[in-house]
């Protein structure tokens, strides 16, 4: 799929009334730079001259930065938000003076300090008293102020000791000290700061910051911040502007702007599902004691697995339970089944050991049959003793197989109560199977896997032919089960999910369970489709509240579209949120988007 | 806007002199002799010529060895700081990228440098003087002209070269090339007087011939130079200035992208 990234003029949120009257101290119009990629490679007369003879000295443009206009006003703290090749740097460049911009002009109102990149100009031959005058002189200083200053650089750098060693000998961290040091000990009108924070221990970064500070608030120097850390950017600056691709996108204040470029800078997506991200954003914010959503997570997945049946409907004390490989997931996907057809908790465990918490949990169950779904690969018979252990009038039954197909097709003879539908899916297909999960489940549906290679093989056919199904689906493509077997079978419903992408297939599913189901959704679960298996257990729950299964991915607008789309379609109904998954996987920012629509419905 | 051009002229000749010194200290730093290098290298060379010459080829020239250490240390001069400020803009790559600086700085102070060893090697002209007892006239006061004309005519050439080489990187070795065909095109070792007439014709258009005569004029024979040779000298100097200053402007504002 390609990279959609989208470069659309977004809003400013300047205050233009306010700053009319201050002073502009840099005034950007129209800045365009265009750089010529062809040139770069010829730098012998010998290359050129062939490129000439060859009329090949046509030149592919690269827009680095396309029609900058802004202005910055004395005292502003600006910061530059932006991913990796956004063209912050080269407007940094311009800015500073570095650079010729092809298009535009870039007039500045007062002395400038760049902080690009520390050091430069520095010799490591030399000492850092050489150094210090050689590059103060770079940097424009006289040799009379650096004579007035040097003591206090030497101060702020501390390295009074090691004045007359050449620099070479200096630690990474002494040198930029010096440079900091050097570049700072004259109060600039206007100061530009690229990355340079990010060298460096959290000392060093500690007292940049406060002498950065100390500049804004004691000589109310204007300031130009390029950075990637956005918390930085929100304690540093009071204006921000976000450029990608070298396209501006938004402009304004700067919890604005970082709120905007957190959610959407970088992320791919249909210009569409951003616009409806975008307008989410302007919702009212949720108090943070409001609890419009919930999260179901553990350590792990193991522990996750333990909350997911403790938050299940399903009573203590079934007569059985499932244990299942949590690192396999088709062998999950499949206990997940197994799990719905005998009403069982599903516990997962590590292939050769019982995780603690699994363990302590299973101490409150008192089944009489443990299905135990895997081969002894899987699950070690270190497993089996521990469990007989644990739960001693139980009785250990094991579905065995080399593959998951074998598995799956014993789990299917092995076991009694089979509903009518059968699921066929290759293993690796987690997200849809989970998808699937409200509809099939419900319906005690059996799943079945092609061998590796896809395809109808014999033995499934057979199960097929004979088992006396009226419904199948298909989750795959042509390569999990050509059409022409599929149409071969004698099973009334076929039913077949293959989408380009994650969120489309997820959609279409959701869909189709739409229909299926009688009652509307009263619970959205949403599992990260970056890393689902906090819910290779979640068979157990889906069952309860008329839930429905959504998979998001951060980094993907489309997915998050996809969520808003579907709790804004449950206007006026009960709606509960769940997000099973850590912090890592949905933080704070993801989840309160979704709960300011939520609230909003 | 003429006060912003003081001011930064006066930076960039605290620009120049912190690079200079800095050149300075790093070619002799860890080396024994240190600075006397300047002054041992050019009577070395002399010594190693004067032996070649005098018994392979015998010239019949007055004071030979001090005619050699004339004609070598002046184009000594001029073949090093053309060379060195060749090199000076892609050395100082990273300088230009980060800060806004006069770029012209960096051929310049190459030049001024080799201006500084030049100095020096004169220490080493005056010691073979005093040793051939050739007493030196009032002409010695027109070197500082002459210094000027070389150092103009370097600079053009310098400014020329490294504006070049940033687009090209081939030009640093045709360089090399052109320096040593130049140094046998210019009577160094040998006396003008056993060309060919066409040779000689071609080399009334050899500006280094010029120098080095004018050179020796002021040191060795003890002649005063004329209104036309210094006229002669002075314009090539002025030409070569005046083409290298204007490729170096035209294209400095690129040199960022192709450093």
């Amino acid at each position: 799929m390609p990279e959609v990234v989208n470069i659309s003029f977004l809003e400013s949120t300047l205050d233009t009334a306010a700053d009319e009257q201050r002073e502009t101290v840099v005034g950007i119009n129209n800045v365009s730079m265009v750089f010529n990629m062809a040139n770069q490679q010829l730098n012998s007369l010998k290359e050129y001259a062939i490129a000439l003879a060859r009329h090949e000295l046509r030149f592919k443009e690269f827009r680095a930065l396309d029609n900058i206009t802004f202005d910055i006003k004395r005292g502003d703290v600006f910061g530059i938000l932006g991913t990796n090749g956004s063209g912050k740097s080269t407007l940094l460049k311009i800015i500073a003076g570095v650079l010729e911009p092809t298009e535009g002009s870039c007039t500045i109102n007062g002395t400038i300090a760049p902080l690009i990149e520390l050091g430069a100009g520095f010799d490591m031959e030399l000492t850092a008293r050489e150094n210090i005058y050689l590059n103060g002189a770079l940097l424009g200083y006289t040799h009379e102020y650096l004579d007035e200053h040097f003591d206090e650089i030497v101060d702020f750098a501390e390295v009074e000791q090691f004045l007359d060693m050449p620099m070479k000998n200096y630690s990474s961290g002494m040198v930029a000290r010096v440079a900091f040091a050097v570049a700072t000990v004259v109060v600039p009108d206007i100061l530009i700061v690229d990355e340079v924070l990010s060298v460096g221990d959290f000392m060093f970064q500690q007292k940049c910051e406060r002498k950065i500070e100390s500049l804004i608030k004691d000589h109310q120097v204007t300031v130009l911040i390029v950075s990637h850390s956005n918390a930085q950017i929100a304690r540093l600056c009071n204006k921000a502007v976000w450029i990608e691709k070298g396209h501006m996108r938004t402009i304004g204040d700067v919890e604005s702007v970082c709120s905007l470029y957190r959610i959407l800078g970088g992320h791919e997506g249909s210009p569409e599902s951003e616009a409806l991200v975008y307008d989410a954003l302007k919702l009212p914010s949720v108090e943070a004691d409001e609890d419009i959503t919930q999260t179901i997570v553990g350590e792990d997945r193991f522990g996750s697995a333990v909350k997911l049946r403790e938050a299940s409907s399903i009573p203590t004390k079934t007569p059985s339970i499932v244990v299942a490989p949590g690192t396999n997931d088709a062998l999950c996907m499949l206990a997940n089944h197994v799990s719905a057809l005998l009403e069982a908790p599903l516990y997962l465990v590590r292939p050769d050991a019982i995780p603690d918490i699994t363990a302590h949990a299973l101490k409150q169950e008192a089944p009489q049959r443990v299905i135990i779904i895997g081969n002894e690969n899987e699950i070690s018979p270190v497993i089996e003793a521990e469990l007989a252990e644990l739960l001693s009038e139980a009785q250990l039954i094991r579905i065995d197989g080399k593959t998951p197909h074998d598995v799956a097709l014993n789990a299917y003879t092995q076991l009694d109560g089979w509903g009518s539908c059968a699921v066929v899916t290759w293993a690796g297909c987690s997200a849809d199977t989970i998808s699937c999960m409200p509809v099939t489940l419900r319906k005690r549906a059996a799943l079945f896997y092609v061998q590796r290679g896809g395809g109808l093989d014999d033995e499934l056919k057979s199960v097929l032919e004979t088992g006396a199904f009226d419904e199948i689906i298909v989750l795959g493509g042509e390569p999990t089960l050509p059409t022409p077997a599929l149409e071969a079978l004698p099973i009334a419903h076929k039913k077949r999910f293959c989408a380009p992408n994650p969120s489309e297939a997820n959609r279409v599913i959701n869909e189709w369970v739409d229909d299926e189901l009688d009652s509307a959704a009263a619970q959205l679960i949403m599992v990260s489709a970056a890393d689902p298996a906090d819910a290779f257990a979640v068979g157990q729950y889906v069952l309860s509240d008329h839930s429905r299964v959504l998979f998001e991915n951060a980094g993907d607008l489309d997915s998050i579209a996809n969520a808003i789309r579907m709790i804004d379609n449950r206007k006026g109904a009960d709606l509960t949120l769940t997000f099973i998954g850590s912090h890592v996987l949905f933080d704070q920012t993801d989840k309160a988007l979704l709960a300011k629509v939520m609230k909003a419905r | 806007m003429s006060e912003n051009a003081v001011t930064s002229w006066k930076k960039d000749r605290f620009i120049l002199t912190a690079l200079v010194s800095k050149d300075f200290k790093l070619k002799y730093r860890r080396s024994m002799l240190g600075v006397l290098w300047s002054v041992l290298n050019p009577l070395l060379m002399m010594v190693v010529l004067s032996a070649v010459f005098s018994f392979v080829f015998r010239f019949e020239i007055e004071n030979f060895p001090l005619y050699l250490i004339l004609g070598n240390t002046l184009f000594a001069l001029m073949a090093d700081s053309t060379s060195s400020a060749m090199h000076s803009i892609i050395d100082s790559a990273s300088l230009i990228k980060k800060i806004r600086i006069n770029k012209m700085v960096f051929p310049i102070e190459k030049v001024i440098f080799q201006l500084v060893n030049f100095i020096f090697s004169l220490i080493a002209i005056a010691a073979v003087m005093l040793f051939f007892r050739v007493a030196p006239t009032a002409n010695i006061l027109f070197l500082p002209l002459l210094l000027f004309y070389v150092v103009l005519f370097s600079l053009g050439i310098g400014l020329l070269l490294s504006a070049l080489a940033v687009f090209f990187r081939d030009v640093c070795h045709l360089w090399g090339v052109v320096i040593t065909a130049w140094t046998y095109a210019t009577p160094l070792f040998y006396p003008v007087t056993i060309l060919d007439s066409w040779m000689l014709n071609i080399m009334q258009f050899n500006p280094m011939y010029y120098y080095v005569t004018y050179f020796r004029e002021i040191m060795l024979w003890g002649q005063t130079p004329g209104l036309g040779e210094n006229l002669v000298c002075f314009s090539f100097a002025a030409v070569m200035f005046a083409i290298g200053y204007l490729v170096f402007r035209k294209t400095e504002k690129k040199f960022i992208l192709y450093v």
